[in-house]
């Protein structure tokens, strides 16, 4: 499919531990379009973080291990490429913001210095031309005196304010691709809409495509075109974002949407909760890896680990079950 | 604050807790960060008070200065009409029963070195009130109710999820049939799909005992959920207490709107439409807030008068309290 800016296609990542191999990303296909901003749903350990880290070649081997897959991007494959490679596309073509904005920054460099080195790094800027640019990187992401705050350290910024830095370090080589993984997670609910309404414009005035990896099923609603749920190293469903909240097909899906309070709206008496725990996989599965907490399980479902079906148009599901019909699909 | 009847279980004045900063090699106080600064409210009995706000608002210190885990530094707790911040030794511990804590940190607040069952029947034995024998029964009882295996309480908590050990923090707080538990983020370190099973067990738990909780936390949506009424902190004070549904429907303080409109709603057709106050800038430090109106800095509406006084913490209407001299205005 030549559409797609950036296609995984098959990729499957291990781990090696003390218990067993960790089965953590278990055939995960998708497709990033140009200027699309496609948001990743799931729980802790659902593969959602190792499938990017994959792509990005940045997973620590020993102990994981990338067992198969292909990331096609501008016609070539990450998977493939040597270290060199990738790390000349990391940074300069797809920008990455973690988590963890103190964890991320190294601590003992100023804020300028973090900023200008991949300016001359990949785009082979002077110095005098890095730190214009980085001075104007961080007026866009909205740090007051610019100018003046290059010399501080990170400790020196607040939370919020350091996310803003590794958004302005991420974004500094214009790349056509931002992985954002959980970058509003470790932030307040005031910091967390600063930072979201950052992203919107950013993405407006910039045209980045945006990867946006999150547990919070909200701030998908507000940000997403199309929205990938993850469940046990598989994609389970894929939908445009309105499609997925108004007519979501996965028993998982459901059972998560329907977990959430709101803050509007009508307050029901009890939340409906999923039972049990999410599965790690020392082997992979060959039942549907959500079987064993799923309401419409059938026999069918622990013989065999459904495969993504397209059901309606750009709305995909790994379902034997059509839950409209409380039946086999 | 005038309500002396009988079913106000725990009654909060003026309550102050500021931690000294220190300095120099004598340790010389040089300044004090006033985590929380004059916040009084009631918990009903058998009600659940929400208590929100922002890191570092004061939430926390708030409900441990209320279970004397932190002593306060002055002001006054009320609980059934026994002043807490003037009980101690023994009878303070005496007290304790009645009001325990699930903390937030499922993997800190439990001992590794201890298993499940020694766990839980070590209030029981500390205060007291079960032998050896009775009190291995009553474990066995107190892991049913929160749905945990009896069989369970020889293992240790690194054996379990989040989830379950949160689970086994709750049979703790509940072994001394507590009437009052303070919950501080119960469920804030746990995956989405188990935060309602947890946030549905405390709900069972307070239909079966008559608890009463004080639920902090900083999901808003949670709180609605749970809480019969909500109160708001911002940098160590109250800023706005009412009920659940005039809080969320009907909110005055430009805070409580400003923290409302940020919360994410899960449904695209709605955030597509929902206009947002974004406030700007970070919440000031404690230990130099601003004057006046702690508020001010970050405020949509101020004007000169919010630097000058601190705005008074009145009820506005029948149960709505408010600290903003223009709540007025939002008024419908």
């Amino acid at each position: 499919m030549a559409d797609y800016l950036l296609e995984v296609q098959e990729l499957e990542t291990t781990f090696k531990t003390a218990e067993g191999i960790v089965h953590a990303v278990n055939g995960v296909s998708f497709g990033l379009k140009e200027g699309e901003t496609l948001g990743v749903v799931g729980e802790s350990g659902c593969g959602k973080s190792v499938t990017m880290l994959s792509v990005l070649g940045l997973i620590p081997s020993p102990p994981g291990k990338i067992i198969a897959g292909q990331a096609n991007f501008f016609g070539r494959d990450l998977m493939k490429m040597s270290n060199e490679e990738i790390r000349a596309v990391r940074g300069a073509q797809i920008g990455m913001v973690f988590q963890d904005p103190m964890t991320s920054l190294n601590p003992v460099l100023t804020v300028g210095r973090q900023l200008t080195e991949p300016l001359m790094l990949h785009l082979g800027m002077t110095r005098k031309q890095a730190e214009d640019r980085a001075a104007e990187m961080l007026e866009i992401v909205g740090i007051p005196n610019a100018k003046d705050r290059l010399s501080d350290y990170p400790h020196q910024f607040s939370g919020g304010m350091r996310q803003r830095v590794m958004i302005a370090m991420a974004l500094s080589c214009s790349p056509q691709v931002l992985i954002a993984d959980e970058p509003t997670t470790a932030l307040d609910v005031t910091i967390q809409a600063q930072i979201t309404d950052l992203v919107k414009r950013l993405r407006n005035e910039l045209g980045m495509a945006i990867i946006w990896i999150t547990h919070d099923l909200g701030v998908v609603a507000g940000l997403a075109q199309r929205v990938i749920v993850m469940y046990g190293g598989y994609i389970i469903e894929e939908a445009p974002v309105n499609e997925l909240y108004a007519n979501p097909l996965h028993p998982y899906t459901i059972g998560l949407i329907g977990s959430l309070p709101r803050v509007d709206g009508k307050e029901p008496e009890r939340l409906a909760s999923i039972e049990g725990l999410p599965p790690i996989l020392f082997e992979k599965p060959r039942h549907c890896p959500f079987a064993p907490r799923c309401k419409w399980v059938m026999e069918r479902c622990w013989n065999e680990n459904p495969v993504l079906e397209t059901v309606a148009p750009e709305h995909r599901v790994a379902c034997w079950a059509d839950v409209k019909k409380e039946g086999p699909r | 604050m005038a309500d002396n009847n009988n079913n106000v279980l725990v009654r909060v004045d003026n309550l102050v807790k500021h931690f000294p900063i220190m300095r120099g090699i004598f340790q010389r106080q040089v300044g004090a960060v006033r985590a929380v600064d004059g916040v009084s409210f009631e918990v009903k009995r058998g009600e659940t008070l929400g208590l929100v706000g922002e890191s570092g608002c004061g939430k926390s210190t708030t409900g441990r200065a209320v279970l004397q885990l932190y002593r306060p530094t002055s002001g006054s707790v009320l609980y059934d009409g026994v002043d807490l911040t003037k009980v101690k030794g023994e009878e303070l511990r005496k007290m304790r029963r009645k009001m325990q804590m699930i903390f937030q940190d499922p993997y800190a607040s439990l001992n590794p070195r201890m298993t499940v069952g020694e766990i839980i029947r070590e209030p029981l034995l500390v205060h007291n009130v079960a032998a050896e024998s009775e009190a291995n029964e009553r474990v066995k009882e107190l892991l049913q109710l929160v749905r945990l295996n009896p069989a369970f309480s020889t293992r240790y908590p690194h054996e379990f999820s989040g989830g379950q050990r949160q689970r086994i923090g709750i049979a703790r707080a509940l072994a001394l049939q507590p009437s009052f538990i303070v919950c501080d983020e119960p469920i804030s370190a746990l995956d989405v799909s188990i935060q309602a099973q947890v946030v549905n067990l405390l709900e069972e738990l307070q239909n079966q005992f008559g608890l009463t909780y004080l639920f902090i936390a900083h999901d808003l949506s949670m709180v609605r959920h749970i809480s019969d009424r909500v109160a708001v902190m911002y940098l160590g004070v109250m800023v706005e207490l009412a009920s659940r549904d005039e809080l969320y429907n009907n909110p005055l303080h430009p805070y409580t709107q400003a923290l409302l409109s940020a919360v994410p709603v899960p449904d695209p057709v709605v955030e597509a439409t929902r206009k947002r106050t974004i406030l700007v800038g970070d919440v000031p430090s404690p230990a130099n807030p601003p004057s006046g109106c702690r508020f001010r800095t970050r405020c949509p509406i101020a004007e000169a008068v919010c630097a000058e006084s601190r705005p008074e913490f009145r009820e506005i209407k029948p149960g709505h309290f408010v600290a903003c001299f223009f709540a007025e205005r939002f008024l419908q």
